[in-house]
């Protein structure tokens, strides 16, 4: 057996409405070559001016990620030859990150593990270029899309804690509001390097790295390849080459793309047109304000003070939009247990049946919340309220309207049972004096009861004024 | 020869009606047509006048734009052939400011392949001759823009200054040249060198018609991250102060006459020092300064170092995929290949590998950083100076404008400082002029005057009153001046 | 001394190439440079010194907002370009 080490490295699309060094759309289903500008296609003359909100964006991210966040901000050229690279180099941060040293709290089957960042850096996308038989074309709507690159330290140690980070990774990428992370879109996409080592080792071993993979599921399926391909080289005897592959993953396989020789130096130098900008101490924390409770935290707190399950808790705080509904009903009164049962079952499996968000869907909290008070109070059983809260979702209606109208709420009122109870007494009188007479009549008389009032008459209080009147009645 | 032509009197003219801005637009293209073949001063002659409605001071009056500044729909080179055939799709700030001032763009000048060079020899086009003596150069890389405002085709033209690119042609042409405070005239839209050096500026006749062009040019741009406010300074409003109690100095190691090993060099610093005693006369000092020799020796290596490093990748964008003439058919490396192979001259090559090795990973740190070191010590000691003096006066060069077999842009080995000093004023982003200063050898000289950060105020102050007592306002190409 | 060869590969890999002529000026420059580079090495307490990236600190510097402005056409994209289809740029195969 050997210990797999896992980097990654994380690149995220901001969803700013302007695209990071100019003033073009920042979208990602617009036609060809419609969102660009002179500085998106790198003409001679051209010069990048620093979009404010992925700035704001990017340090909000490298605050949530608890890094250390330099005073100035300052970004480096990538020099490279390449078709998508417009002006043959890329704006990044390679010098002085918006953010390094930071680390990310996940939970791993019940585990806690610190993952930690070793730097996350703004920069700009490249342009897209669609492949044919025999030719390429060239789309620069992509082109200068802002870029959050976040790499973590050689420090992930097994697949599933991979996958664990890049899941809490997006999820903080969502409650953060810095983009829309939509993996099928390319706007979260991964490089992954993995090495194995002997139990016994105590240097890393050699790594090879994969690029540009899109989804968390190759991810998976990359890594899980790569491993297998590294073990069985080393049971061979054989030495793993440092080198960089491609996944693909139609096939689930990856090739050598180029070795460690090949690699490019791509002369990294600081951009002189973008000055050196002043990050005051003001700003940050006005950006930390605005950073909400972040997953690992959500789930602690829905588990120490609410006391509700890991499980639940954490399917909860998956979607922002829940968990800040979940909050919001709990602030508004609600049973923190119950509304976990009701908001993890019955509503999350219509949002799943009819691929909606929280948002999208009609349920006020405090008709929520009523409808579990109601369970409370004891006027409807636990399996009527979720019936009609299913209804309500489905027909798109209040459910606190179809409880009344459904006629499903328990009797409680003394003075309408007892009104029953006489009715039925009154038509009866053989069971009166066949209870007096000890027969075993009592139970059959609720029935007739429940029957009266389609089971609406609550139980307990039915069957007190039953014994009491019939202990008073005389023959 | 005096021009009667300075932007004042042509607004005269103008607005007393003695004058259409179509018969200036007319003359001026006709004169640029007429010296063409013998000076190769343009590579565009603009064929219509284009001018918007406008009551700025330049507005109906011509002028010229060195080719590297952006014009949408108007062929911009380079003077290279990568981009021989490039029509840009936008307009430099300045060209759009010039624009909107109403001033008439007669056309665009030749320059040394993508501002990199200062011989006037390397434009695709061909070399560039000077208007005084046809055997020699103008200097570069503004050459054309020199060359225009010598002959009196346009009272001013734009330019661009990475290392003394306006300063130095405007010397050897025996006109103005001036650079403002880096940011102080948007570069957006001037065809990159090295973006931490360069400038753009004007060559005039005067220090006042600068003044009066860079007072329309300038000005924050949102497009230029780099760009200064300077909404509330008009420079031609201040020209005429009085400098007496002015504090200059000059370079002790530069100027020195143990260094000059010939009569032609000596001959510049007599004029030099004959300038430093009529600047006295206007009242103002002029001390000798000492600064290490060591580090005035390292301006050259470190101008080329980090002019180099960033040219190389300014310039990668010129690999022909969406623009600039594409050769090579086969792949994608082919195409960049064959296009850059030929679309590019030796120097800018060469000047390419050069600016690449210093960036590479293993020399960055010896290489590329020391030079930003050296940079940086070299600011730090000026700005220190320039809170002693008001102004740093020096010849703009060591000679006169060479002849064509004479100089070539050739690294040397000598350190002639008095030839690479100008750059200096790029490292700080001083605002920086050069004015003529007379004659050696029938071939007009100048001296370069600069200044601290945003002095550029005082520094045309200054420059003014020493144009006025030397006595080569206006001056234009001709027998008599000599 | 630099060798030639190493110059070619630089060359190369900023995709052109020269004559074997203008490979043997450049091997001159340097050495020039690289001397005089190395008498800077010699400068005191130079490692000390900050590099300088820019002329000056600028201290107001402005972000951009972050509106859109979708500058030019598709048009004026293609009208440099050698090659287009469906308003795209047209290069070979671009083998990954």
């Amino acid at each position: 057996m050997y210990k797999v080490v896992i980097g990654l490295e994380v690149h995220c699309q901001l969803n700013t409405n302007s695209k990071n060094f100019s003033s073009s759309l920042n979208s990602y289903n617009s036609l060809v070559n419609t969102n660009i500008s002179p500085t998106d296609l790198g003409y001679p003359g051209i010069l990048p001016v620093v979009n404010k909100e992925a700035v704001r964006k990017s340090l909000k991210t490298a605050i949530a990620l608890n890094c250390e966040i330099p005073k100035f901000l300052s970004f480096d050229r990538k020099n490279y030859f390449y078709p998508d690279l417009p002006k043959g180099y890329q704006i990044t941060q390679m010098h002085n990150p918006i953010g390094k040293n930071g680390y990310l709290m996940i939970n791993v089957d019940g585990v806690d593990k610190k993952v930690l960042i070793h730097d996350t850096h703004l920069e700009e996308d490249t342009a897209n270029l669609n492949h044919y038989s025999n030719y390429s074309l060239i789309d620069y709507n992509r082109a200068g899309i802002p870029l959050l690159e976040t790499v973590t330290e050689p420090c992930l140690y097994s697949v599933k804690e991979a996958i664990s980070f890049l899941e809490a990774l997006r999820s903080l990428f969502l409650y953060c509001n810095i983009t829309e992370a939509r993996s099928d879109k390319g706007q979260i996409r991964c490089d992954v390097n993995v090495s194995l080592m002997k139990d016994t080792d105590t240097k890393l071993g050699t790594r090879v790295e994969m690029k540009n993979i899109n989804t968390f599921n190759n991810v998976k399926d990359a890594l899980e390849y790569e491993i297998k391909r590294q073990t069985e080289i080393l049971d061979n005897g054989g030495k793993v080459v440092q080198e960089t592959r491609r996944y693909d993953d139609n096939l689930k396989m990856n090739f050598s793309m180029r070795s460690k020789e090949d690699a490019v130096d791509y002369k990294y130098f600081v951009e002189p047109n973008i000055p050196k900008i002043k990050i005051s101490d003001e700003l940050i924390q006005n950006i930390k304000d605005e950073i909400p409770m972040l997953q690992y935290d959500l789930v602690n707190k829905y588990i120490n003070t609410y006391n509700i399950s890991r499980v639940d808790a954490n399917t909860i705080v998956k979607d922002k939009k829940i968990a800040n509904y979940y909050d919001e009903c709990i602030r508004n009164g609600g049973n923190p247990i119950t509304l976990a049962n009701f908001i993890t079952g019955v509503i999350l499996s219509h949002l799943n049946k009819f691929n909606l968000t929280i948002d999208k869907i009609n349920l006020d909290v405090n008709d929520l919340n009523s409808l579990i008070k109601m369970i409370e109070e004891g006027k409807i059983s636990n399996k009527q309220a979720k019936e009609v809260l299913t209804k309500a979702l489905e027909e798109d209606k209040n459910p606190i309207y179809l409880v009344n109208s459904m006629n499903i709420s328990q009797i409680t009122s003394k003075d309408e049972i007892l009104k029953v109870v006489r009715e039925v007494l009154e038509e009866n009188p053989n069971l009166v004096k066949d209870y007096h007479d000890g027969k075993r009549v009592f139970d059959y008389i609720i029935g007739q009861i429940m029957k009266k009032t389609r089971g609406r008459a609550n139980p307990k209080l039915t069957a007190d004024i039953l014994r009491e009147e019939l202990e008073n009645s005389t023959l | 020869m005096k021009s009667n032509n300075s932007i004042l009197n042509l607004r005269q003219k103008l607005d007393n009606k003695e004058v259409s801005s179509l018969d200036l637009f007319t003359e001026a293209s006709n004169k640029a047509h007429m010296y063409q073949d013998d000076y190769n001063l343009f590579v565009t002659i603009m064929d219509e006048k284009i001018e918007q409605e406008s009551n700025s001071i330049l507005a109906g009056i011509p002028y010229a734009l060195k080719d590297n500044i952006s014009t949408k729909g108007i062929l911009t080179t380079a003077s290279s052939n990568l981009l021989k055939d490039y029509v840009p799709v936008y307009d430099a700030t300045v060209y759009e400011k010039l624009k909107n001032a109403g001033a008439v763009l007669v056309g665009k000048t030749t320059l040394d392949e993508l501002a990199m060079g200062g011989t006037g020899t390397t434009a695709h086009t061909g070399l560039v001759r000077n208007p005084w003596d046809k055997t020699r150069q103008i200097g570069g890389s503004s050459s054309g823009s020199a060359g225009v405002v010598c002959l009196d085709i346009v009272p001013y033209a734009i330019g661009s200054d990475t290392g003394d690119s306006i300063r130095k042609p405007a010397a050897y042409a025996g006109v103005v040249g001036f650079k403002p405070t880096y940011g102080l005239i948007s570069r957006y839209g001037l065809f990159a060198f090295a973006s931490s050096l360069d400038h753009v500026g004007v060559l005039a006749r005067s220090v006042r018609d600068v003044s009066l062009v860079t007072d329309v040019i300038k000005g924050h741009d949102p497009k230029d991250m780099t760009s200064l406010a300077s909404d509330n300074i008009i420079f031609s409003d201040n020209l005429d102060k009085d400098i007496s109690g002015k504090k200059l100095f000059y370079i002790k190691e530069i100027c020195d006459y143990n260094t000059s090993n010939d009569e032609e060099s000596k001959a510049v610093l007599d004029n030099f020092f004959d300038v430093v005693k009529k600047v006295e006369a206007l009242g103002a000092s002029v001390c000798e300064v000492s600064i290490d020799k060591d580090l005035l020796n390292a301006i050259y290596p470190t101008y080329m170092s980090i002019s180099c490093a960033e040219a190389t990748s300014n310039n990668a964008n010129l690999v022909g995929i969406h623009f600039g003439n594409r050769l090579g058919k086969d792949s994608i490396e082919d195409i960049m290949f064959e296009t850059r192979t030929q679309g590019f001259s030796e120097l800018i090559k060469r000047r390419f590998v050069l600016g690449s090795y210093i960036l590479q990973k293993e020399n960055q740190e010896k290489l590329y950083l020391n030079a930003c070191r050296i940079r940086r010590l070299l600011v730090e000691k000026l700005t220190s100076l320039f809170m002693e003096y008001d102004g740093l006066i020096m010849p703009a060069s060591g000679g006169i404008a060479p002849k064509f077999d004479q100089k070539s842009d050739k690294l040397s080995d000598k350190y002639l400082l008095l030839e690479n000093h100008l750059a200096l004023a790029n490292f700080g982003g001083f605002p920086s002029i050069t004015i003529p200063s007379g004659f050696v050898n029938k071939m007009p000289v100048g001296v370069n005057i600069t200044s601290g950060v945003k002095k550029d105020l005082e520094l045309l102050n200054i420059a003014n009153k020493i144009e006025e007592k030397l006595g080569y306002k206006d001056m234009i190409v001709g027998e008599d001046n000599v | 001394m630099i060798e030639k060869d190493k110059l070619k590969e630089y060359a190369r890999k900023l995709m052109f190439d020269m004559e074997e002529s203008e490979y043997d000026t450049l091997q001159e420059e340097f050495s020039i440079i690289l001397k005089q580079m190395e008498l800077i090495e010699k400068i005191e307490n130079i490692s000390l010194v900050e590099p300088m990236s820019y002329p000056f600190m600028l201290d107001d510097v402005v972000l951009r907002d972050d509106t859109v402005n979708n500058e030019l056409s598709t048009h004026d994209l293609l009208l440099n370009a050698d090659e287009v289809e469906n308003n795209q740029i047209v290069v070979p195969k671009v083998v990954e």
